[in-house]
């Protein structure tokens, strides 16, 4: 500012420093209490044999030779990757189709777009139990389909693999709308011109489609599967509300391992370092998705 | 903009598709819908009997009757207007300080506020558990409330929105004399209305449906939300699936309602920010 003393610039450094940090400190405070100092504190914690209310004695990498012998947990290891193998190329691939009705200029395209997404706006808790009612054998709804297809009562979520399948359609169901709204913004970003000028020179919708929509939403597309990744990593809800991780531990995801082993089985510790071993991997495609964000 | 086009033989087939798989979207929800205007014991599988007959709206008082839905729905509404003021205030204060002051220690608070982002809920659980324990905010809205208010998603919406007020906006009210609130108050907010607003209905949204941290914080009934009342009082009426549809539409009213009303902010708001609930 014009005029202003050395001293006087000094005491308004100073006044907006204080106020930069009056502004910061109550999110902060939030963010410091139940978030930072919990990571922090469960890898500590991973590294005692620790349970609710006795006192915890360190046993150093214990916990994680523990787990790196526990079948159990690379079971479910394997059943979160199983899952992240099937369903995100399945959410990819029909958020990038409903994106596509979307943009296609058909006449109801606000209806067609709010019907695909509204599912995607309830919990998870009424989406599982609402098709819980669908997969019940008896009474369900799939189950007058299935007899009249003469298929008889199929327990969806008491058999193994038909139970991922189950899972796996009701997951796509609820949250392709997330994926369709991002495919969405990508084509839109897309001039009009590219099309009408492939139209001019004779290209069909399906050249159009694969030379030009697909390798235009190239980032798009990485960043939805990242995104899906990780969402599907994080699977908790659907597998334990619908089927308890079963039939016996067939779909006992990690996250539901991590709950299991610290709550029911009250081993802190060591589901503290499976809670760090999960970080990890989910970290890394985090990693990922910031450097194709920063590309962008 | 392109015309809507001739009706080829391709287009038709695309139409045909496109709505038969908007009809099996909505089908649920709608089943759900209905199935709760049903009196007990209907057969709500068999659609032929779903949607002839009579109609009522008696199991609204008859779900409240079996379970506490009506405190878990109060509970619902009390924890996610909490979260959801709390985070446009909080966020929209942080991101201020981080976008238009000048202090020591902005990078780096800057740097992990936004690593924070990397750290899912799912893999704090253990020791957020034992630090509310601690706390003793087990079982309390505040326990309820306080690790979301921790998230750093609306920080970041929140100051790219701050960041493209022109300092020259600012500058003018410095030289009216206006303090760091005042500049906060008068000038950013009144410009940043639709990010608050994504942020607040994505919060909202988010906070209303929430599910792992109740499940795991709350034992006591009274003071679950409806995302843990309602598989438990389902998983207790697996038989007859009337109330349970009720007790699932009380809990997808508001959050459909809210999301017919913005359903462009919403969608707009993900193309914004690419935040996954």
């Amino acid at each position: 500012m014009k005029g202003a003393t050395n001293s006087e610039r000094l005491k308004n450094i100073i006044k907006e420093n204080i106020a930069a940090w009056l502004f910061l400190i109550p999110y902060l405070g939030f963010f410091i209490c139940f978030l930072l100092f919990p990571i922090l504190r469960g890898m500590y914690v991973s590294l005692f044999d620790a349970a609710l209310g006795r006192e915890s004695i360190f046993v150093g990498l214990e916990n994680y030779v523990t787990i790196f012998k526990d079948k159990a947990f690379w079971q479910s290891l394997f059943n979160t990757l199983f899952f992240v193998i099937i369903s995100t190329p399945a959410i990819v691939l029909v958020g990038f189709v409903f994106a596509i009705f979307v943009n296609s200029k058909l006449k109801g395209t606000t209806f067609l777009r709010v019907s695909y997404f509204a599912s995607y706006v309830l919990s998870m808790a009424v989406v599982t139990g609402l098709w819980i009612f669908i997969y019940q054998p008896y009474t369900g709804l799939l189950s007058v389909i299935t007899n009249a297809l003469g298929l008889g009562e199929i327990y969806w979520l008491n058999t193994k693999w038909l139970v991922w399948f189950a899972i796996l359609v009701t997951t796509i169901w609820w949250t392709v709308g997330f994926n369709m709204v991002l495919f969405l913004v990508g084509l839109q970003d897309i001039p009009d011109e590219i099309y009408e000028a492939a139209e001019i020179d004779g290209a069909n919708s399906r050249q159009i489609l694969f030379r030009i929509t697909i390798p235009l939403l190239r980032d798009t597309t990485v960043l939805v599967i990242l995104l899906q990744t990780i969402s599907s990593f994080k699977l908790f809800g659907q597998t334990y509300l619908m089927a308890g991780g079963g039939p016996g531990t067939h779909t006992r995801t990690l996250v539901h391992y991590i709950y299991e082993t610290g709550f029911t089985n009250r081993r802190m510790g060591l589901a503290a370092a499976m809670s760090v071993a999960f970080f990890v991997v989910v970290l890394l495609v985090s990693l990922l998705q910031n450097k194709v964000f920063a590309k962008k | 903009m392109r015309k809507h086009k001739k009706l080829t033989l391709g287009r038709v087939i695309l139409y045909i598709v496109a709505y038969i798989f908007a009809f099996l979207w909505l089908f649920p929800i709608f089943w759900m819908l209905v199935s709760a205007l049903k009196p007990v014991g209907t057969p709500v599988s068999i659609l032929s009997k779903v949607f002839t007959g009579t109609f009522t709206f008696r199991n609204f008082i008859l779900v409240g009757e079996k379970a506490p839905v009506w405190t878990w729905s109060l509970n619902s509404l009390i924890v996610s207007s909490a979260v959801t003021f709390g985070t446009i205030a909080l966020t929209s204060m942080a991101a201020y300080s981080l976008s238009k002051l000048n202090f020591k220690g902005r990078g780096l608070t800057q740097l992990i506020i936004t690593a924070g982002m990397m750290i899912p809920i799912e893999a704090i659980i253990i020791p957020l558990y034992q630090t509310m324990a601690e706390l003793n905010l087990l079982n309390t809205y505040s326990g309820l409330v306080f690790p979301s208010l921790a998230a750093p998603i609306g920080v970041l919406i929140m100051k790219r929105c701050f960041d493209s007020i022109p300092d020259e906006l600012i500058e003018a009210s410095v030289l009216d004399g206006a303090n760091p609130f005042q500049r906060w108050w008068q000038v950013c907010l009144p410009l940043s209305k639709s990010s608050m607003a994504a942020v607040g209905i994505f919060t909202f949204k988010n906070a209303w449906n929430d599910f792992l941290w109740p499940f795991l914080s709350v034992t006591s009934e009274k003071m679950m939300t409806l995302p843990v009342g309602i598989p438990q009082f389902q998983g207790a009426n697996l038989s007859e699936f009337v109330l349970p549809m009720t007790a699932s539409v009380i809990a997808s009213v508001p959050a459909l309602i809210v999301f017919l009303i913005f359903q462009k902010q919403i969608m707009q708001g993900i193309a914004m920010t690419g935040i996954k609930g």
